[in-house]
């Protein structure tokens, strides 16, 4: 039979194991930024929002009265897809009489690339730039909308850490 | 070295430059726009005769002139671009894009030669492949997916 209390560390057998951890130490305070600052950092507000079953047309409508070019597109609160300027060129620019009164979620992008608010900045530049999204939308950890980070929020940010030099 | 300097040394032509779709003043937005869809580029850069930039006609541009005229892809090109054409020489350090970007709000910056004439697009996009080719170990290492990652993860 095992002796449990032989099991227990006395306070004095205690070592941290992080006590020898030295932070990394960062050359440019971008690259501090990229890591260390979370993806909210970036301006990710305001957002604009649509329901699945809007028009096509009440979409285009609303990037135009908020001069936005994106939109985020939600279902029960949820994200299923992005619609932007891209899916106005791609899907209903030629075709738009045919289009127009047809749900949004039909010519939406679905299940978009996104970041969690916890993450990175450095997650949102990962999307933009290796996977090629222009438009990157963050998540809270219950899978809600928080936000939308555009290449001018992205751009802004790095103008300001860069200046910060 | 950091990111400044190397902007400010690194020419515009250490870019990925963009091969821009390029139209004149009489095209139809019809074949621009089919253009633009095989090109996967946003916007038509309209150039004069000598090949320099003279206005722009983008995709934000066509989704305002749908809503107001659905016919209008049948009419020129030149009836509806902006004059202004946001610009830098090929021979301008990176931080000019940053700047021009900025100061101009735009997402598409022609690159120009010496003498003007188009010789490609940056914008945007160039810009954060450069920033990210940069600081390769921070983010080329990011878990990146549309799966909440919760969902996927197994165990505890």
């Amino acid at each position: 039979m095992i002796d449990e209390t032989s099991l227990d560390p006395s306070p004095d057998d205690f070592q941290d194991p992080l006590e020898n951890y030295e932070p990394k130490e960062y050359d440019d305070p971008l690259e501090r930024a990229l890591v260390e600052e979370k993806v909210t950092e970036i301006k990710a507000t305001p957002f604009t929002s649509i329901a699945s079953d809007a028009t096509v047309e009440e979409a285009m409508r609303k990037l135009g009265e908020l001069h936005h070019s994106c939109l985020l597109v939600e279902e029960n609160g949820g994200l299923v897809g992005v619609f932007s300027d891209r899916d106005v060129l791609k899907k209903v620019a030629l075709e738009y009489n045919e289009v127009k009164d047809r749900p949004v979620s039909e010519l939406m992008t679905v299940d978009p690339v996104f970041v969690y608010e916890t993450d990175s900045s450095a997650a949102a530049l990962t999307v933009m730039a290796v996977l090629g999204f222009r438009h990157v939308p963050v998540l809270d950890l219950d899978d809600k909308i928080v936000g939308i980070i555009s290449p001018q929020r992205v751009t802004e940010f790095l103008v300001s850490h860069i200046k910060t030099e | 070295m950091k990111l400044l300097d190397d902007m400010l040394e690194e020419k515009v032509s250490d870019l990925a430059i963009r091969e821009p779709v390029v139209a004149d003043t009489e095209e139809i937005i019809r074949h621009s726009i089919e253009k633009m869809r095989a090109s996967r580029v946003g916007c038509v850069i309209v150039v004069d005769e000598k090949n320099k930039p003279s206005g722009m006609f983008t995709e934000g541009m066509l989704r305002e002139l749908l809503l107001e005229n659905p016919t209008v892809i049948d009419e020129r090109v030149g009836d509806h671009m902006v004059d202004r054409c946001p610009s830098v020489k090929e021979s301008d350090p990176i931080f000019h894009v940053l700047e021009a970007m900025q100061s101009k709000r735009s997402r598409f910056l022609c690159v120009v030669n010496d003498d003007g004439v188009l010789v490609g697009l940056t914008g945007q996009k160039g810009l954060m492949e450069y920033v990210a080719d940069h600081f390769s170990g921070q983010v080329m290492v990011q878990r990146i997916g549309c799966t909440p990652a919760m969902h996927s993860r197994e165990g505890a």
